[in-house]
């Protein structure tokens, strides 16, 4: 028993002593709850009424020119003949919702992504029209049915409520002209306007390219940077509204895109080692001995439900990021600040807790590869103690992370209102419920998904797109799903527990009770993969 | 004298999904006594790390057992492990933390702790001359500096076994002297069983009572220095410089008179002009089976032969003629 103790304080310990780790577990998620409660939920707001800046005039400018599918592929540097890859790409789809698309499809020029389109429909609270989209003969991204996606308006609508939704806070026009719009602000017709660049989707994607040992790299830009609020003298507080919400939103995407990148750059990699070629030179590369449809074959079969939220996260048309009305009476009358942060603190610190919980089980591969796991090996400690104490350790640590976080976003909240406020409710007993069973998912997910891959090598690719996609479902990049499809994620049942304990509700068993029992099923499932792990 | 580590039909083979299965280790029987060093000597990829790996319980033999203490390896680990400390190859230790937060971690790992614990690795820190450094993190060590705690980390619990895997290799020849001082110090203080493996031919040969040649995953001879440089038939080599001529005579004479010498070299000196005051210095190398009672005998025939002798030299074969013999390949290679 204390072998296990120890090696539990020293995963704990060594999680503590990171300092990049930290920065990426705690900072991260605090900064990002911070930008988008403040953008949705207001400085002032102490009172009990709505927001205190209603219709705040926006004039939104998107000069945005998309980006070209084929462009962002690199296809025509790469592959010049088209028919000269050893498949047919008419013969290769892809699953995307209901529909399936060719990777011919994919490959022909004129389709067009549109970042600016997104950005400017949130803002105008409308569906961003397909303008952009859909004139390429090759892909139409309108007619990806995101199935997941539902209309987002009814009441059922499982969604976190943000107090009140942007239409009612903003009073936003279309504005064809930057210069137009500018003047317009000048005028004090507007309070700002939010000016979307030419080159902001071409700025979002990721850029790969290979590096000098056929490596492949993605390049990020920053398009956080570009997007321009121009602001008014005469409103410098609505003018800052504006700019917060809209770095809130073009921060939502920069983090599909970062994410985006890395997994690219893992699986090409990973695709990459396994031809085990040194240096790939793409352009005359002799594929005729390498067995593609092996590959191709597990492509096709790939089950494309964790990407397609992904996939419909940056389709125009097809997300509806709206922040709709929920009446919870009770949550209606706390402070602002704290009706949006409860919801959004909650499903970032999940979402990055889910981040240790892989990362903190996958170190057994670096203890394997330093040699101090074959130290503990040959201790006369049984392998099974070996095997707790490192879980027992993530485990401690997720809920150190969670507890860490949740009080953090209580002194900002209080801070931002201006007196103490226990914006996650009064039952502290309750809460510490809620975080450790959370923690058990979290880390149980950990444990399984080491467990289940192969190589480490996969775990770092599966395991961010998991968490992505639990994220994607659960409602933590800022739109939400229906309570269906939303059910799959321990997210969802993480933060509506949260939520209900927040505006005083008690009736969290049954979240309870689904997180404990998937926490346990992850475990046990997972411990069981996972002793695997100690034979070396 | 007791046996400690009794190994029998060790074998390791690695299965491979890519590739054919790797013989690592093919059959190796061994048996190390109580208080001696006993080096496995081979070069990379001989089964050295295999082996010891096996004799630990950290991988399991694909046949054979291990004895330890008279515990066996595989069917009681722990009461066998409790017996032996273990240095690996890698260093070993938690870069992150400090020397001393590393060896209090191992330490429990071993099922010390409290004071006793910490006085156990206070002492080792100071008897290895890290004590300065114990709060420093591991990573800003010196290679020197982390290969002696990670010794430190496998002599927490007072083994009377300890295995040491190559513990001196990347390091400056002074922190290697320091390590070959502490494990001779181990065995003659603390009355240690040391298992030390090595590519080294002269590490070997300068710490151990015993060796085990490794190669291609078998050990090809075993013995103490002396029975493994007999064993190959190899012999002394007695260098001579003689002053003046050496009578024709001379040669042949120790080659019929003396007994063990096999062969005997002569170089002429160079002609140097008649006038010359000094008379120019002749080789004799002499082959003998037993070169230092070859010896006298040999500069009796000299001395009666009239030569002054300016120098002698016996060059006994070491180790690396023991597995040039057995292999045809160096050791270092
Ligand atoms: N886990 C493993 N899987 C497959 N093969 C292995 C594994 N470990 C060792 N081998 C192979 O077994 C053989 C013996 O390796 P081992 O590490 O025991 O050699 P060694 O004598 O310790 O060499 P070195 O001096 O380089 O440390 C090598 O061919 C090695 O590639
Ligand atoms: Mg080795």
């Amino acid at each position: 028993m204390r072998k296990i103790l120890a090696i539990a304080g020293k995963e704990l310990y060594t999680f503590f002593r990171d300092r990049n780790l930290i920065l990426l577990s705690f900072a991260t998620p605090l900064v990002l709850s911070t930008i988008i409660g403040l953008a949705f939920g207001g400085v002032g707001g102490g009172g009990s009424d709505s927001p205190d800046f209603a219709e705040i005039a926006v004039a939104v400018v998107n000069l945005d020119e998309g980006v070209d599918v084929q462009e962002v592929l690199g296809l025509p540097d790469q592959f010049t003949d088209v028919g000269s890859l050893p498949f047919d790409p008419a013969d290769v789809s892809l699953p995307f919702g209901s529909s399936q698309i060719t990777l011919a499809a994919l490959m022909e020029s004129g389709s067009a992504l549109n970042f600016g389109d997104q950005i400017a429909g949130i803002l105008l609270s409308r569906p961003p029209g397909n303008a952009g989209a859909a004139d390429g003969a090759g892909l139409r991204f309108d007619e990806i049915e995101c199935g997941l996606l539902g209309n987002g308006e009814g009441e059922e609508t499982a969604t976190f409520s943000a107090g009140g939704t942007l239409d009612d806070l903003l009073d936003a026009a279309a504005i064809e002209d930057a210069d137009l719009a500018r003047a317009g602000v000048d005028s004090g017709e507007y309070a700002a306007a939010v000016i979307i660049p030419p080159d902001f989707s071409r700025g979002m994607i990721p850029r790969f390219r290979l590096d000098g040992e056929g490596r492949v790299r993605a390049e990020l830009g920053d398009p956080a940077g570009t997007v321009e609020v121009y602001g008014n003298n005469g409103s410098p507080l609505s003018a800052r509204v504006v700019q917060s919400i809209a770095a809130g939103i073009v921060n939502q995407f920069v983090r599909v895109s970062v994410a985006l990148g890395a997994t690219v750059e893992t699986s090409a990699n990973t695709v990459l080692d396994s031809f085990d070629l040194g240096v790939v030179d793409l352009s005359n590369l002799d594929l005729s001995g390498v067995d593609l449809s092996a590959a191709l074959a597990s492509l096709q079969g790939l089950d494309a439900s964790v990407l397609e939220p992904l996939f419909c996260l940056i389709t125009p048309g097809a997300s509806n990021i709206s922040v709709s009305r929920r009446p919870l009476d009770a949550l209606q009358q706390a402070p602002t600040i704290a009706r949006v942060i409860v919801p959004i603190g909650a499903s970032q610190a999940v979402f990055f807790a889910l981040f240790t919980g892989v990362f903190g089980i996958h170190s057994i591969y670096e203890e394997r590869r330093h040699w101090t796991l074959q130290r503990m090996i040959v201790s006369p400690t049984p392998r099974f103690y070996l095997l707790v104490g490192k879980v027992v350790g993530n485990l401690v640590t997720v809920l150190m992370q969670l507890l860490v976080l949740l009080a953090a976003l209580t002194v900002i909240a209080s801070i931002v209102i201006g007196e103490p406020t226990m914006i996650w409710g009064p039952s502290a007993g309750s809460i510490l419920a809620v975080a450790l069973a959370l923690a058990l998912c979290v880390s149980g997910m950990g444990v399984l998904l080491v467990g289940l891959a192969r190589t480490p090598e996969q775990v770092v690719l599966f395991g961010p797109l998991i968490n992505i996609g639990l994220a994607v479902l659960g409602g933590a990049f800022g739109f939400s799903l229906p309570v269906q499809a939303a059910q799959f994620s321990l997210i969802y049942w993480g933060v509506d527990a949260f939520t209900k304990l927040a505006s005083g509700q008690t009736d969290i068993a049954l979240n309870l009770l689904v997180l404990m029992a998937q926490g346990l099923a992850l475990f046990l499932v997972g411990m069981w993969l996972f002793k695997r792990r100690l034979d070396l | 004298m007791e046996t400690i580590v009794d190994a029998q039909n060790l074998r390791k083979t690695y299965r491979r999904s890519d590739g054919p299965d790797i013989e690592a280790v093919k059959g190796v029987d061994l048996s190390i006594r109580r208080g001696e060093i006993f080096s496995l000597l081979g070069p990379n990829g001989a089964g050295k790390t295999t082996t010891i790996s096996m004799i630990s319980g950290l991988v399991s033999p694909t046949e054979g057992d291990a004895v330890i203490g008279g515990h066996s390896i595989t069917k009681q680990p722990m009461a066998a492990k409790r017996l032996m400390g273990f240095v690996p190859q890698e260093i070993a230790l938690y870069p992150e933390l400090s020397a001393r937060q590393n060896l209090l971690f191992f330490g429990r790992m071993y099922g010390l702790g409290g004071r006793k614990l910490s006085r156990r690795v206070d002492d080792l820190l100071a008897f290895l001359e890290l004590h300065e450094r114990r709060n420093d993190r591991i990573d800003t060590f010196s290679g020197g500096m982390k290969r002696r705690v990670n010794i430190a980390a496998g002599l927490l619990h007072k083994p009377q076994l300890i295995y040491m895997d190559e513990p001196t290799v990347g390091i400056d020849p002074q922190s290697r002297r320091r390590i070959l001082d502490t494990v001779k110090q181990l065995r003659d203080e603390d009355g240690m069983t040391v298992l030390y493996t090595t590519h080294l031919m002269e590490e070997a040969q300068e710490l151990s009572d015993r060796v085990g040649i490794m190669d291609h995953g078998e050990i090809i001879a075993m013995g103490t220095h002396a029975e493994l440089t007999q064993q190959v038939g190899e012999e002394d080599r007695l260098e001579f410089t003689v002053s003046g001529g050496v009578a024709d005579g001379a040669p042949a004479r120790i080659q019929r008179e003396v007994a063990g010498v096999t062969r005997v070299l002569y170089d002429a000196p160079e002609q140097a002009g008649a006038e010359s005051v000094e008379p120019a210095a002749a080789r004799l190398t002499v082959f003998a089976r037993h070169g230092r009672t070859a010896l006298p005998p040999i500069i009796q025939v000299l001395d009666s032969a009239g030569l002054v002798i300016q120098s002698v030299a016996v060059r006994e074969p070491d180790l690396e003629a023991v597995f040039l013999a057995l292999t045809g390949r160096e050791l270092r290679d």
